[in-house]
C-alpha cells in the first residue's frame, strides 16, 4: 500500500488519524507505532518482521555501545553498520539478494523506504557512538524513528534528534491537520497528476533502441526523466512530511526547487537536502578531516558524491552520476571567478544536470553513453514524427511540469499575502485542495493506486 | 491563516471521511479472500486496493472524469487502452514467443487427434485498426503474430488467415469500436472462408434475416476506461430460415451442472446475447439431417461465430479456452467428432489461454 492509493487516502489514513485523535497522550506514540505495524504489515508480514528485527537490532546496539567502555565502542557500532549495510545491499542488490531468496519473497519485493531507515539507523548508531545524544531506552520512540509510517517511503530523512524534538514538541489540532493535508494533497498531485504522466513520456521516448530513436526524443526522454524523478520524490517526501505534520510532527522539505538551479552547487544543495546532508555530516566531514591534502580532500568529495548516486540507483550509472556531480561541483567552484559563468550559471547548470541523469536514468553506463551520443545526432536521425506526436501530447504536461518546478508560485503567494488577491488564494485554498483530491481520485480509480514508480528507494 | 487551514482541514476530512463511509458501509464492499502466501508475501495488499477502486462510491463517474483529463492531458491511454478518433484500441505488449506454446499444444493436440484440425487466429480490433496508433505502442503487430503462430503449426493443420480478410473488408462495420471483438458481419466474412475449409458452401449473405437487438453495447474496452465520448455499438442476430432449427443447446458450469442455454436470447446482455453466459462446455444439438459433428476449442471470439456454423452441423460441441480448468477429456469424447475447429483471438493466444485446456 503506497500514500497514492484510494486504499491509504479513504480507508487507512481516516481510521489512522481518528484512533490517533482519541487516544490518550501518553499513548499517542504506541498508537501511531501500532499504525504504521499495519501500515508496514501491508508490505507482507515478512517485511513487517525483518523491520522489526531490524529496529531491535540497532535499538540493541545502540543501547550496548552506550552502556561499555569508550575504547571498544566501534567494535559493535561497525558490526551493527555492517548489518544495517548488509540488509540493504541483500535487498537492492540485484547480485547479491541472498536475503530476498531466503526470505521467499515475490520477484521485485524489497521493504519499501529501506534506504531511508537504513542511513537513519547508521545515522543514529554514529551519534550515540560519538556521544551526541544519548540512546533511547524507549523502544517505542525508537522504532517510530524507523518506521512511522508517515516517514517510512520517502523521510523527511531526518537525524535522531530533530526527531526526538518534534516528538515532544507534538502540536496536534485542526490548523496542524489542515496545514498537513494540504501538503499531502500538494504531493500527492505532483506524483499522481505530474510524475506519472511524465513516466509515460519518459517510457514512450526511451521505448525504441538508440540506433533508431531521433536526438530529439532521446532530450525528451532525459528531460521527462529528470522531472519525473523530481516530482516522484518529493511528491512523496511532501506526502510524508504532509502527514507527520497531520499528527502532529513538524518536518522541514527535502527538495527546494531545485531544477532551476542558477549553479550546479545550489541544485545539489536543494536537491534531497536531508539525503545529502546526511552523506554530508556522516561520511564526507569525518573522512575530509583525516587529511590535510586538497586533493585527498576533492576525492572524498567525489567518491562520497559517487556513494550517493549508487544509494539512489545501486548501479554503475547511480555511481557516475555521482561522481560526476561531485566533479561537476569542484569544477565550478573554480571557475566561478569567470563573470560570465557567474551571471548564467542557469544556462550551463540545466544541461549538465539533463545530461548527468542519464546515467541515473538507465543505470547501465553502455546503455548510458550510447544515449548521449543518441542526444547529439548519433544515430543520424535528428527528429522524427514521434517526437513530434510524444510534444503534441505531452505540451501541457511539460508546461505545468516546468512551472511547479519552479517557484514562482509561492513567491507570488508570499508577496500578495497581506492583500486583496491573498485574501482571495486563501479563500481558494480549500477549494483548490478538494479538487486536486477529486481529480488525483479520478486518475486512481482504475487499479486503486498510482502504478508507476521511476524509482524505488 | 489558521482560519485557511482549519477549513481545508474539515472539507477534506469531512470528503474523506463520506467517502470512506460509503465504500465500507455501502454494502458492496466485499473483502478479497487471501491465503497465508499472500499474507507473508504482501500479495494480499494489491487485492485490497484492486477491492477499494471497485467498490469505491460513483467509480465509474469518476472514472469516466479520468478518462476524460487522461486523453486531454498527455497521450489518450486509459488504463491500457488507446482513445481513437473513433474507436478504443488495447494496447498490449505481447512478443512472438507468447505464441509457441499455443503452437505446441495444438500440434501435440493434432498429433493424438484421428479427425481433421482447422485453425483461425482472430486478431482484435487493435490488429486490424492499430495502423493509427504511434508505433512504439506496438513493437509486435498482430499480423507478425498470426504469421508466427501459422509457421510453427504444423502442415496436418488447416490453417485459415482471418487477418487477411478482415483487413480488406477493414471499413465495413467489423469490429466493435468499444470491445476487442468483432462484430456479427465480421464473424460472418470470416465464417464463408471456414466453412468452405470444412467442406461446404457458405450461406450467402442476402439470405439472412439481420435484427439489430441493441444499438447501446458498450464493450471490454468501455469497461476498462468508462470513457464517456466512445461510441456504442450495435449487436445484430443473423437468421435463416432453411427449416432447420436448434433443437437443444445445454451447457456445463464450472460446477460441473448442465444447464439449458438459448442461443440469441435476447434477454442476455451484450456478447452473451449470442450464447449464454461463458460456460466450459456447450453442446448444440439442431436439426441438419447430416450427422456430422463438429468440435470447436474457442474464446470469446467463438460466441458471434458458432451460430453460422448451425446451419452445418448436427452437432456443434464448443469448449470454452477461457472457463475450462484442466481436463476437457471429462466434456467430450474426442473420437466423437471428425473435424475439430480453433477459433481464438490472438489476444488470449498470446495471455495463454490454451493452458487452461492442456
Amino acid at each position: 500500500m503506497t500514500y497514492s492509493s484510494l486504499l491509504f487516502i479513504y480507508i487507512f489514513l481516516p481510521a489512522a488519524l481518528g484512533a490517533y485523535c482519541i487516544v490518550p497522550k501518553k499513548l499517542k506514540n504506541v498508537a501511531l507505532l501500532l499504525e504504521s505495524m499495519i501500515f508496514c504489515g501491508f508490505m507482507g508480514l515478512k517485511m513487517l518482521l525483518f523491520i522489526m528485527l531490524f529496529c531491535a537490532v540497532n535499538y540493541t546496539v545502540a543501547l550496548f555501545i552506550y552502556s561499555i567502555r569508550p575504547k571498544i565502542k566501534c567494535i559493535p557500532m561497525a558490526a551493527a553498520i555492517l548489518f544495517d549495510i548488509l540488509m540493504l545491499v541483500s535487498f537492492r542488490a540485484g547480485d547479491f539478494s541472498y536475503l530476498h531468496g531466503f526470505m521467499r519473497l515475490p520477484e521485485g519485493a524489497f521493504p519499501w523506504g529501506i534506504s531511508l531507515f537504513t542511513l537513519s539507523a547508521i545515522g543514529y548508531l554514529i551519534d550515540v557512538y560519538k556521544g551526541n545524544i544519548k540512546a533511547d531506552k524507549n523502544f517505542v520512540r525508537f522504532s517510530l524513528y524507523i518506521m512511522m509510517f508517515p516517514r517510512i517511503i520517502m523521510g523527511p530523512a531526518v537525524s535522531y534528534d530533530i526527531f526526538a524534538v518534534a516528538l515532544r514538541k507534538r502540536r496536534l489540532n485542526i490548523a496542524e491537520i489542515g496545514a498537513g493535508l494540504t501538503l499531502f494533497i500538494k504531493g500527492l498531485a505532483k506524483k499522481v497528476i505530474l510524475a506519472d504522466q511524465l513516466y509515460m513520456l519518459y517510457s514512450a521516448s526511451m521505448s525504441g533502441d538508440f540506433g533508431s530513436t531521433s536526438a530529439a526524443a532521446a532530450w525528451l526522454g532525459v528531460i521527462s526523466y529528470l522531472f519525473c524523478l523530481y516530482f516522484t520524490l518529493s511528491g512523496l517526501s511532501d506526502m510524508g512530511a504532509g502527514l507527520s505534520r497531520c499528527f502532529g510532527y513538524r518536518f522541514s522539505g527535502s527538495f527546494s526547487y531545485p531544477i532551476f538551479s542558477g549553479r550546479i552547487r545550489v541544485f545539489a544543495s536543494r536537491w534531497h537536502i536531508q539525503i545529502i546532508h546526511w552523506f554530508r555530516k556522516y561520511i564526507t566531514r569525518p573522512l575530509s578531516s583525516m587529511t590535510d591534502s586538497p586533493i585527498l580532500s576533492k576525492l572524498v568529495f567525489a567518491g562520497v558524491w559517487s556513494l550517493a548516486g549508487f544509494w539512489y540507483g545501486f548501479s554503475w550509472g547511480g555511481v557516475l552520476w555521482g561522481g560526476l556531480m561531485g566533479i561537476a561541483i569542484m569544477t565550478e567552484n573554480r571557475l566561478r571567478k569567470f563573470k560570465l559563468l557567474r551571471s548564467n550559471g542557469i544556462f550551463y547548470t540545466i544541461p549538465i544536470i539533463m545530461i548527468l541523469s542519464v546515467f541515473l536514468a538507465l543505470g547501465d553506463v553502455s546503455d548510458a553513453f550510447r544515449c548521449l551520443w543518441t542526444m547529439v545526432g548519433g544515430s543520424g536521425i535528428l527528429a522524427d514524427s514521434m517526437t513530434a506526436y510524444l510534444l503534441r501530447s505531452y505540451a501541457v504536461v511539460l508546461i505545468v511540469a516546468v512551472y511547479a518546478s519552479t517557484d514562482l508560485f509561492r513567491n507570488t503567494v508570499t508577496r500578495v499575502k497581506n492583500s486583496r488577491l491573498g485574501w482571495t488564494l486563501s479563500v481558494l485554498t480549500p477549494i483548490a485542495m478538494l479538487g486536486l483530491l477529486c481529480i488525483c481520485t479520478s486518475l486512481m480509480a482504475y487499479s486503486g493506486y498510482s502504478e508507476m514508480m521511476i524509482i524505488k528507494l | 491563516m489558521k482560519r485557511t487551514e482549519k477549513i481545508t482541514a474539515a472539507a477534506v476530512m469531512t470528503f474523506i471521511t463520506a467517502f470512506s463511509a460509503v465504500t465500507l458501509f455501502g454494502g458492496r464492499c466485499e473483502i478479497p479472500k487471501t491465503d497465508k502466501k499472500a499474507l507473508l508475501d504482501g500479495g494480499f495488499s494489491e487485492g485490497l486496493m484492486n477491492c477499494t477502486a471497485e467498490n469505491f462510491p460513483m467509480k465509474n463517474k469518476w472514472r469516466s472524469v479520468g478518462a476524460e483529463l487522461s486523453s486531454k492531458v498527455g497521450e489518450p491511454i486509459v488504463n491500457g487502452v488507446y482513445i481513437a478518433d473513433d474507436r478504443l484500441l488495447s494496447i498490449g505488449s505481447a512478443s512472438l514467443e507468447d505464441m509457441d506454446p499455443a503452437a505446441e499444444f495444438v500440434n501435440d493436440f493434432t498429433e493424438n487427434y484421428d479427425g481433421a484440425v482447422y485453425f483461425a487466429a482472430i486478431p482484435t480490433s487493435t490488429g486490424i485498426y492499430g495502423d493509427t496508433l504511434p508505433s512504439y505502442l506496438l513493437p509486435v503487430t498482430e499480423k507478425q503474430q498470426a504469421d508466427r503462430l501459422y509457421e510453427k503449426l504444423s502442415a496436418d493443420i488447416r490453417k485459415i488467415d482471418a487477418y487477411i480478410i478482415l483487413k480488406m473488408l477493414s471499413d465495413n462495420y467489423i469490429y466493435c469500436r468499444s470491445d476487442t471483438r468483432w462484430t456479427s458481419y465480421g464473424a460472418y466474412c470470416v465464417y464463408r472462408t471456414v466453412i468452405q475449409k470444412l467442406g461446404f458452401i457458405p450461406v450467402s449473405y442476402d439470405k439472412y434475416t439481420i435484427r439489430h437487438v441493441t444499438d447501446s453495447y458498450h464493450g471490454n474496452l468501455y469497461s476498462c476506461t468508462s470513457y464517456m465520448e466512445s461510441k456504442p455499438d450495435i449487436l445484430d442476430i443473423y437468421e435463416y430460415d432453411d427449416g432447420t432449427v436448434i433443437e437443444e443447446c445445454t451447457g456445463i458450469d464450472r460446477d460441473g451442472v448442465r444447464r439449458r442455454l438459448i442461443p440469441y436470447d435476447e434477454s442476455n446482455s451484450g456478447y452473451e446475447l449470442y450464447l449464454g453466459e461463458p460456460m466450459p462446455f456447450v453442446k448444440i444439438r439442431t436439426t441438419v439431417n447430416n450427422d456430422k459433428k463438429l468440435l470447436v476449442i474457442g474464446d470469446k471470439s467463438a460466441d458471434c461465430f458458432v451460430p453460422f456454423l448451425t446451419k452445418h452441423y448436427s452437432e456443434i460441441a464448443i469448449i470454452s479456452a477461457q472457463c475450462a480448468d484442466g481436463d476437457i477429456e471429462k466434456y467430450v469424447a474426442f473420437d466423437d467428432y471428425e473435424q475439430t475447429l480453433f477459433l481464438v483471438g490472438l489476444d488470449s493466444v498470446a495471455e495463454g489461454i490454451l493452458d487452461n485446456i492442456k
